[in-house]
């Protein structure tokens, strides 16, 4: 069971808050997303798709996904955990 | 006496879904669109400005009522996480929202970008700040993007009857409430009776759509009565969601008889 906390959302601009991403995961394999800002992207590594954020509106209808090529997935973390998660949001922003 | 719109700006959940469109998608390095959901974007482009206006005109303010009822059959409290699917301009959205107040979190989910968009700026021009807690996510009811187990409560507004799969969108709407929690499904009603079928469909082909016509949308709103007469009787919704999962199913009928909501509790409730 996930806790939302007491945090308020936070958008910024298009973008996407992290909180939000937590409580999501891809509508296919029910797994977790990773937020890439690089992209503005929600990324389901367990089926290597990206679902695109839109004026902070997350696009998460199944049609709407794209699949990630093998240079997209070489440059992210396949690991779907909480604290890779973190790891792969920096990696993804340099 | 209807919501109209709510029904309209839902059109597009009762095409049949095209191959893949529910599954993974086909298109390597670039996003390739459904031709469908274009289909369904220019439909709702057209209809989305008059949604709140129609329904207000259109049933005399009573679908607020119906609404706030729908509210407090899912049982949100102060506090609560809850989900609204089949969002549109967000209607029931706000209404949770006031309900879970600032320590609550509300997701609205629709298929619809336009109806998200208008939502979205109805929130950002509101002057309460409770709606802050609101949050749009575009989705489909029946692949819904929630791990199981997440929600409070969960509301549908005349959004089941327009789905493609209602038993596949019961079954995830049961995987993401929290044991013991409540789904509100407020919908027209498939009556069982003659005079309230025979009153319904007068009210469709002489108010309804004389009055949708005004916009130049007398064909979407004609759409109605084949859609309700499509749709499931209480009875025949209360055992879906028994099929569906759920422990306990009932259904109210509201508005004299137009309208009903049924409600369905997750296994897990200890009264």
């Amino acid at each position: 069971m996930l806790r939302f906390g007491r945090v308020l959302f936070k958008e910024a601009g298009t973008g996407i808050s992290k909180t939000l991403s937590e409580i999501l995961v891809c509508p296919l394999s029910k797994q977790p997303l990773r937020v890439c800002e690089k992209t503005n992207s929600l990324i389901s590594d367990s089926i290597g798709v990206s679902y695109p954020v839109v004026d902070g509106i997350p696009r998460l209808v199944p049609s709407d996904g794209k699949i990630i090529d093998d240079e997209e997935a070489s440059n992210s973390n396949s690991a779907v955990d909480p604290d890779a998660v973190k790891n792969d949001h920096q990696r993804c922003s340099s | 006496m209807d919501n109209a719109i709510m029904s309209a700006a839902s059109l597009h959940r009762t095409l049949p879904a095209l191959p893949g469109q529910h599954s993974r998608p086909v298109s390597r390095s670039k996003t390739r669109l459904v031709r469908c959901s274009n289909e369904r974007q220019v439909l709702f482009d057209r209809i989305a400005p008059v949604y709140d206006n129609l329904n207000d005109l259109l049933t005399v303010g009573q679908h607020r009522i119906w609404k706030r009822m729908a509210i407090s059959w899912s049982g949100a409290k102060k506090g609560d996480n809850v989900l609204d699917v089949c969002c549109g301009t967000g209607d029931l959205a706000f209404l949770l929202s006031e309900k879970v107040g600032p320590t609550g979190k509300v997701v609205g989910l629709d298929f619809s970008k336009q109806q998200l968009l208008i939502a979205s700026s109805r929130q950002h021009s509101q002057s309460k700040t409770c709606y802050e807690n609101i949050k749009w996510i575009e989705g489909n009811a029946i692949d819904l993007p929630f791990p199981e187990s997440s929600f409070d409560a969960v509301t549908i507004g005349y959004g089941l009857r327009n789905v493609v799969d209602r038993l596949k969108v019961l079954e995830e709407v049961c995987r993401v409430l929290k044991p013991g929690s409540k789904v509100s499904a407020l919908d027209f009603n498939k009556s069982t009776n003659p005079f309230s079928t025979s009153f319904q469909e007068w009210m469709i082909d002489y108010v309804v759509v004389p009055a949708a016509d005004i916009y130049g949308l007398a064909n979407e709103y004609r759409y109605l009565k084949r859609s309700i007469n499509e749709f499931l009787t209480g009875k025949e919704l209360e055992r879906l969601a028994l099929n569906a999962g759920f422990c306990s199913a009932k259904h109210f009928e509201t508005g004299g008889g137009l309208m009903g909501n049924l409600v369905a509790v997750r296994y897990g409730y200890i009264p």
